[in-house]
């Protein structure tokens, strides 16, 4: 018998779930199913069945399967589908979630350690959610000095130009992305400049040592990197004569322009890992000598917003590196076609049958290339974790040289090269390959 | 819907461009100047040039917005700004704005600028790039010997001698 629950019964347990159980099924029978009816009436609902979904039909779909899957066709295709699930901030997310636990298991499997454990039996895959939900009931501790507004909208920010980044990141063909706008590639570095300007705010409103040394370091490594980090995507926008990223990606078909510019992938991947302050560049959150830099005063769920915005950037980033060098979403067609039969017959199980008329819900094509995709995104993510467990944390002096210096020089011979592959007509608009 | 757009940018960017001269905190001043700055890069975009948009964006709310923020954090300001409240360069300063605003709006309008056709296509980036290598080359070579001379005048100034090599010498 525990301290915290002196009278605790697992019948009461059951008791207790019943009843939330009850009052839910009471409340939305009640209240929940007429404010749906009204609601249905503002919405443009789909057709299905060659008919015009009025609320009393969409009502029925919850007793019919065969409606259900011409409005899920419906659903995934409208634009909230779209920003909040598939190719935008849900997909990223989830990614993001499995990178924070990959990261875990596969450092400590590096230093020959075991890694997240216990939570959930096999390996501690249940380790994230209860970090979660041990994040989200700590209490949200605020500096009493610290510019409150700042300090909170810091957090939100952070996630929301993260999100903002993931919408321009196509990731199957077709048009599966969120903002497919002719100037993507202008537009991701647009946003990408956002993100010292959030940092170094919410250093300052915190009103405390650490935070702001960690913020300044922060800016000067995110604006030295960010000259690099531009100058080596140029190769790929001369070769391509373009700065859509869907355009980008389609001229990669036959080719990746890693094969052409190495030099340039070299470079984007490691201004990258300082965009992300990623270890050997992880000054701004040096934990062995400024506590948690820019990351010091943030406490329960403002620190888990900053985490997922810091791994959602990590999985744009590494996504970005996908499209522009590895040939995003292209690759052969591995996926299985959709079963024939359950098309036509349907699904039979002993004496009844059931149809679905409406499938398959996504296609073949887009499947393989979300598939293709995913596997190289995981695969640049593996690469950016890597030097985590192997290398030391540089100094700042010799951080910024190599920026300034190196990495600059390198950028003008990618250019050049790049520069020598369109005017000696091998690559580009009109050359030979 | 253009419209309701364009009186939001506004209210937006002049709203912050009379917030970021009035606040008294200087870091809520420089926030409320990318406010401004921003609000130029909506009007790019409701004028169909999202590349110039961007480039506002990148450049004045990603590296100068960021300069003046750094600027005013490392610096402590009571060293080198005394308040003087002085009642009457403010009006002066206003009225000074008012005339200049009217002035230019009077030419504005009258030269002719309603007639412009606002259902022409947006002009291609493309077309830009194509017109600085070929119609406007000497500008654009006589803007890149101007950054180029101007960086090294940077480089030169930052360099200092005096510091060569204590730290990073092995």
């Amino acid at each position: 018998m525990s301290a915290i629950a002196p009278k605790f019964r697992f019948s009461y347990f059951i008791k207790s779930i019943l009843d939330n159980a009850f009052w839910a099924v009471t409340l939305f029978a009640l209240i929940g199913i007429p404010i749906m009816m009204v609601l249905f009436f503002y919405f443009n609902l789909p057709v299905m069945n060659d008919k015009l979904t009025t609320p009393y039909l969409m009502l029925t779909t919850i007793a019919d399967p065969s409606r259900q899957i011409p409005l899920l066709k419906s659903l995934i295709h409208t634009d909230f589908f779209r920003i909040t699930a598939f190719p935008g901030f849900g997909f990223a997310a989830l990614l993001a979630a499995a990178t924070i636990f990959i990261e875990r298991k596969m450092l400590a499997k590096l230093q020959l350690r075991v890694g997240p454990f216990y939570c959930g039996k096999i390996e501690g895959i249940l380790q994230l959610a209860g970090d979660g939900l041990k994040l989200i009931s700590k209490e949200i501790i605020i500096p009493a000095k610290a510019d409150k507004p700042i300090f909170w909208a810091a957090p939100v920010l952070f996630v929301a130009t993260a999100a903002a980044f993931v919408a321009l990141i196509p990731v199957a063909g077709g048009g599966w992305v969120v903002a497919d706008i002719d100037v993507g590639l202008l537009a991701v570095f647009a946003i990408i400049g956002f993100f010292p300007i959030i940092t170094v705010l919410s250093a300052w409103s915190a009103n405390s040592k650490f935070p702001f040394i960690g913020g300044i370091r922060a800016l000067h490594q995110m604006i030295s990197f960010e000259i690099p980090l531009i100058l080596s995507v140029l190769g790929v926008v001369i070769l391509t004569g373009s700065l859509n990223l869907s355009e980008i990606v389609q001229s990669q078909i036959h080719y990746w322009w890693i094969v052409f510019l190495p030099i340039g992938a070299i470079v984007f991947f490691i201004a990258m890992l300082a965009e992300l302050e990623r270890i050997p560049f992880d000054l701004p959150e040096a934990e062995s000598e400024i506590v948690a830099g820019w990351l010091t005063e943030f406490s329960g769920m403002m620190y888990g917003l900053v985490q997922l915005g810091s791994y959602v950037k990590l999985y744009a980033f590494s996504a970005l590196f996908v499209v522009l060098f590895l040939g995003g979403w292209n690759g052969p067609m591995v996926w299985p076609p959709f079963p024939e039969e359950i098309i036509k017959n349907g699904i039979t199980m002993g004496p009844i049958t059931a149809r679905f008329p409406g499938l398959p819900l996504l296609d073949q094509q887009m499947l393989n290339d979300t598939l293709w995709f995913v596997i190289k995104t995981m695969g640049v993510i593996f690469m950016v974790l890597l030097p985590r467990g192997v290398f030391p944390r540089i100094r700042i002096d010799l951080l910024l040289h190599i920026g300034w210096y190196k990495l600059i020089g390198l950028c003008f011979v990618n250019i050049f090269i790049a520069l020598g592959l369109l005017y000696a007509g091998v690559l580009g608009p009109g050359g030979i390959l | 819907m253009a419209d309701a757009v364009f009186l939001a940018i506004s209210v937006l960017t002049i709203g912050s461009a009379i917030a970021a001269l009035e606040v008294r905190s200087l870091i809520y001043g420089s926030i409320s100047l990318m406010g401004t700055l921003g609000g130029v890069a909506g009007y790019f975009l409701l004028l169909d040039s999202p590349f110039v948009a961007m480039f506002q964006i990148a450049v004045y709310i990603g590296s100068i917005a960021v300069l003046i923020l750094f600027t005013v954090m490392l610096v402590r300001r009571q060293l080198i700004f005394f308040k003087v409240e002085d009642k009457r360069r403010r009006y002066a300063g206003v009225g000074l704005m008012l005339i200049l605003m009217v002035a230019l709006g009077t030419i504005i309008l009258g030269s002719g600028i309603k007639t412009i056709q606002t259902d022409a296509s947006p002009v291609n980036f493309r077309t830009i790039g194509e017109d600085f290598l070929t119609y406007y080359w000497p500008a654009l070579i006589l803007m890149a010997l101007i950054l180029a001379s101007s960086v090294i005048g940077a480089l030169t100034l930052a360099r200092r001698e005096d510091m060569e090599n204590e730290q990073r010498t092995n």
